[in-house]
């Protein structure tokens, strides 16, 4: 099976490519009514005043940029909301990301040296992939009902007089933000653990050899020869993170109800977003999705460079190493 | 040479203590890790009044009253919510999978006009968050009458490029070409071909793509929030969102807890049969699922 | 190998089939073929509802015609979720094939009027429902729209009272005797006097930051928006925000827990500290079910007075919408939970609800062998409410109020934990309502 392609190459272009087409017309037209079709109507909808009041549909009327104008406009107290709610989603991001980056890097070393030999791994892997597959919904809900009032871990500092009673984990920017991060970093550290990990059997043993015969130590080796071979799959990993940060929503929405409490410091963009589109605000809503699309676009543009070059380079080296995407 | 042993003693020294402190954090993490879920699965098995006395590591007798009263609770009804959300996932993995497969076999195997553009507008559109698109999306459905229908949640996997992705990679290195000329040769026909002899080969890949998908699925939160509102077609993750804004004064924890583990409790049970073969589906694809 | 692909591909046959026809089968039941009836009736009943109340009621106390499916379509009322969806329906209404049509929808007091004064709700007298006298007024005139054409009926009346614990109030007034408890708390000043004695022996006065809310609220003598839509306090809400503060800076009541919340519901439990709860009929089912918990719960504590203000609080209307092709149904409806005195008397013995029927009222208030033992120590809870009852008038009533009540309450609640000022929270609140109700001018 490995000996692939230069032979064969040549039979596949006789006179089928129609038949390329008819295989990736579903895939297109699919693509085209329920993701195209949307974005263009959600990039319409944000030059509209459209909007409910009650039952009454107001509008649409065709304002412009009026809706960018009210979204950037600062509030009474000199607040822009729509900073403050993606300095919200970056700090909460940031919070849960910064360990989850620190402890699988960790964890990726650990679990691939020989020297260590850690015993056990499959066991470790399995249980730290695991809250990845948990609904972010329910583990959210489990937090709120864990950490509430009258819930079992406020008992349990209770009575080890760690907390008073009238402390609330809710009515704190740091302790709210902190569960997220923390439910963020439990749902994405052991994903990450195991991607770097493949990352780093996937570099030449050789070269650590070499390194450790020259006289380096772990910590040189780490820094000299790990790290730079890594930085593509490092690179990609932190990447692919932030644009989930940015989409982050369960989580908080779940947590707070919405509300983003306290002060709506946990409020993050797509909650945002959230709120115009279920009071039908579909103008302000729009601009909101256009908002994120940009971002969302910057940072997906620094993934398709790394993936297209990544893609190239896989593509004229031998490709033996099995769905190695990177 | 005496030198030399104590060096390598005291090496040994050290890679010890390292191996303890390696081992101590990976038990914290393992703690972590299990530590929530414990408490669910111990307050799943508490009565009410037993959840208002506090924190308790040990499981009481009150498992099977708290898993009929949240199976047959009038409001949330978690069987219905949990088949609402089986036939959605397992739809829109087993599309997903089986579309990504073909769109990734079209553009591996054939060479057409444009072929280089496909492939960069689906690289392009991958990262594209489904929220961005939500607005239309809805309006959209709304306008089509498809509001509360399964359609919206289960035709649009046809299109992942994610998927996609993992699929034309994996034919990268597993498919060989000759396999296609042989079948032609044999007069098998194009769809033939695919159907009999590349998904076969493209198993493993499927059925980790498979498993994500439906994981993702099963998980989804947004956008069935913004399509359904008839009860009997909500899906799990609509209901506990409800649970959380739900009146608790009428609530029994010892049920809510119960709802929580039933909604993780299928996925859960995938991943204990199958983790082995998902973890190495994150390993070899690096592309979240 | 081949037998693996057949069975992948049947199943996603099957399954994109099931997607495919999931929509129209969704109400469970193969289409009926036509019957012949005499006027054409709807085979589909659809209610909406935002919880589940009443549709035990519905379910115990009325037979649904042979041939009928009842659909609920149930969404919490929470941050105004219920009115999305439900204005989503009706403003499809006129599309939906006749199976999908709203027949029926349930309103609440503080939002009722945003659906009686439109197109949606249509005429009961045109099903040929006529207003018993037997209804509460109020009731009547909620249900109605600006020209007092009436859309619908309410199954309950709803005068509040203050619910509080005798054991409690036996410690801190002496006494535990209805006359005498009211007599100490007839007015704000004295209830305020009490929450400090209350407090003195390590008791609260009330369990939520909000649990006086309505008591203020419905005495309002000014809507929260005035004719040009601008927004507007009333004195009886700045009274509440001021009693708040006071409550929570003395610890008076708990800060951190909203009415509905579980912290105040552990509150009821044998082991709680609150002395005051305030609701009507409805709260007993509604909030209390820790009191009544067969362990930990205080059945027989609990008595009911007026307290310092005669209010009333919630309540559930039942109005016909427009294009109901079930209207024979709807007007059955209507009869069984208002007229029939049956299922009213029903609904007071099984339910402890306070009906919308003065004759059923009247007999219970009379009857000197009824008291609630349910939840009360036996003391005829009817013939108490029945005197707040006539108290109840419907005015100053808007169509945003369920946001703008229950949005000052979360918002001002981060303030009174002490997460913001009240300078912040005040504009979070208008930041909610510039979301929700761009029209609303704020100050």
């Amino acid at each position: 099976m490995k000996k692939t392609e230069t032979g064969t190459r040549k039979i596949k272009s006789v006179s089928y490519a129609k038949w390329g087409y008819i295989f990736i017309t579903p895939f297109f037209l699919t693509y085209f009514v329920f993701t195209l079709i949307p974005q263009f109507l959600t990039i319409y909808n944000s030059f509209f005043e459209t909007y409910r009041d009650g039952l009454t549909q107001i509008g649409p009327n065709f304002v412009g940029l009026e809706n960018y104008a009210t979204l950037f406009a600062p509030d009474p107290s000199g607040t822009v909301l729509i900073f403050k709610y993606a300095l919200n989603t970056l700090v909460m991001w940031f919070a849960g990301a910064l360990p989850q980056f620190v402890i699988a890097m960790l964890l990726a070393l650990f679990f691939t040296s020989y020297r260590l030999n850690i015993k056990g791994q499959s066991f470790f892997k399995t249980v730290i992939y695991m809250p990845n597959l948990i609904m972010a919904a329910a583990f959210s809900m489990l937090f709120f009902t864990l950490f509430s009032r009258v819930g079992p871990i406020q008992g349990l500092l209770e009575s080890w007089g760690v907390l008073d009673h009238s402390f609330d984990f809710f009515a704190f920017r740091i302790t709210v933000r902190g569960m997220v991060a923390l439910m963020n970093f439990l749902m994405w550290f052991g994903n990450t653990t195991i991607v770097l990990m493949a990352g780093i059997m996937g570099i030449d043993q050789a070269l650590f050899e070499s390194a450790t015969i020259d006289g380096a130590n772990s910590v040189q080796v780490f820094f000299q020869v790990t790290m730079p071979l890594l930085m593509p799959i490092f690179v990609y990993c932190l990447i692919t993170a932030m644009i989930g940060g940015i989409q982050m929503f369960d989580v908080p929405q779940v947590l707070t109800k919405g509300d983003g409490i306290p002060n709506g410091t946990t409020r993050t963009l797509v909650m945002y977003l959230n709120g115009y589109l279920r009071t039908k605000n579909y103008g302000m809503a729009g601009a909101i999705s256009v908002i994120i699309f940009i971002i969302t676009g910057v940072l997906g543009a620094i993934v398709y460079r790394m993936l297209s070059a990544q893609y190239k380079d896989s593509g004229r080296k031998h490709r033996e190493r099995r769905g190695n995407v990177l | 040479m005496s030198k030399n042993i104590s060096e390598n003693t005291m090496g040994k020294i050290k890679l010890t203590i390292l191996r303890v402190i390696v081992y101590a954090i990976l038990i914290f993490l393992t703690f972590l890790c299990l530590f929530f879920f414990y408490l669910m699965i111990i307050n799943a098995t508490r009565s009410n009044a037993q959840l208002a006395t506090g924190f308790s590591l040990l499981p009481k007798e009150n498992f099977f009253v708290n898993l009929k009263n949240a199976w047959n609770d009038a409001s949330i009804n978690i069987p219905r919510g949990m088949l609402n959300s089986l036939i959605i996932a397992l739809s829109a993995a087993i599309l997903t999978t089986y579309f990504s497969a073909l769109t990734a076999y079209g553009v591996h195997v054939y060479d057409f006009k444009g072929k280089r553009f496909v492939f960069t507008f689906i690289m392009a559109v991958m990262m594209i968050p489904a929220q961005v698109s939500a607005l239309g999306f809805v309006q959209l459905m709304t306008k089509m009458n498809l509001l509360n229908s399964y359609i919206p949640l289960i035709i649009p996997s046809i299109a992942a490029p994610v998927v996609f992705f993992y699929m034309k990679q994996y034919m990268e290195s597993v498919l060989p070409l000759d396999i296609i000329g042989a079948a032609r040769v044999d007069g098998s026909s194009e769809f033939r071909t695919f159907n009999t002899i590349v998904l076969p080969i493209m198993k493993p890949a499927l059925a980790v793509q498979m498993i994500f998908s439906f994981v993702s699925s099963w998980n989804n939160y947004f956008v069935p929030a913004l399509l359904l509102d008839k009860a009997e077609m909500k899906t799990v993750p609509i209901m506990i969102a409800q649970l959380r804004s739900a009146d608790y004064s009428k609530f029994d924890m010892g049920k809510v807890y119960m709802f929580i583990l039933l909604a993780i409790l299928p996925v859960l049970i995938v991943y204990i049969f199958l983790s082995k073969s998902i973890i190495k589906g994150v390993t070899a694809g690096s592309v979240k699922g | 190998m081949k037998k693996a692909i057949a069975i992948l591909l049947a199943m996603l046959m099957i399954f994109s089939m099931a997607a495919c026809t999931s929509k129209p089968a969704d109400s469970g039941t193969p289409e009926p073929a036509e019957e012949n009836q005499e006027q054409e009736q709807g085979k589909v009943f659809n209610i909406y509802a935002w919880n589940e109340e009443f549709k035990g009621f519905f379910e115990k106390y009325y037979n649904v015609p042979d041939g009928v499916t009842v659909n609920w379509i149930i969404n919490p009322s929470d941050n105004g979720v219920y009115q999305q969806k439900l204005d989503e329906a009706l403003l499809n209404q006129e599309n939906a094939a006749a199976d999908e049509k709203i027949d029926m929808f349930l309103a609440e007091a503080d939002y009722i009027g945003k659906y009686v004064d439109s197109d949606y709700t249509m005429d009961i007298s045109q099903i040929g429902f006529q207003n018993a006298p037997t209804m509460y007024d109020y009731t009547i005139k909620a249900a109605s729209d600006q020209n007092g054409v009436c859309k619908g009926v309410s199954f309950q009346c709803c005068p509040a009272a203050v619910i509080y614990r005798k054991s409690i109030a036996k410690d801190v007034l002496g006494t535990d005797v209805p006359d005498e408890v009211q007599a100490a708390l007839d007015s704000w000043e004295k209830f305020d006097a009490v929450a400090a004695e209350a407090k003195a022996k390590g008791y609260y006065m009330t369990a939520s930051f909000a649990e006086t809310f309505r008591a203020f609220s419905n005495n309002c003598t000014s809507p929260w928006v005035d004719a040009n839509n601008n927004l507007q306090f009333d004195d009886q809400i700045n009274a509440w925000i001021e009693q708040t503060e006071k409550y929570v800076e003395n610890g008076y009541t708990l800060a951190t827990a909203g009415v509905w919340d579980q912290e105040k519901t552990d509150q009821m439990f044998k082991t709680g500290k609150t002395m005051c709860f305030f609701g009507p009929a409805w709260y007993y089912n509604f909030c209390m079910t820790n009191a009544m918990d067969p362990e930990n719960g205080c059945v027989g504590d609990w008595c009911i007075i007026q307290g310092p203000q005669a209010y009333f609080w919630g309540g559930t209307w039942l109005l016909a919408a427009t294009g109901s092709d079930n209207t024979e149904m709807l007007k059955d409806i209507f009869e069984t939970f208002t007229v029939n005195e049956d299922v009213c008397t029903k609904l007071v013995e099984n339910e402890n609800q306070y009906p919308n029927n003065t004759a059923v009222v009247e007999k219970f208030a009379n009857d000197p062998n009824y008291g609630n033992t349910a939840i009360l120590d036996g003391q005829n809870d009817i013939a108490a409410f029945s005197k707040l009852a006539g108290n109840i008038k419907w005015e100053n009533h808007t169509n945003y109020d369920q946001i703008l009540n229950e949005g000052l309450q979360n918002k001002l609640q981060e303030y009174f934990k002490g997460s913001v000022t009240k300078e912040e929270a005040m504009q979070n609140f208008y930041q909610l309502i510039r979301e929700t109700y761009p029209a609303i001018k704020l100050p």
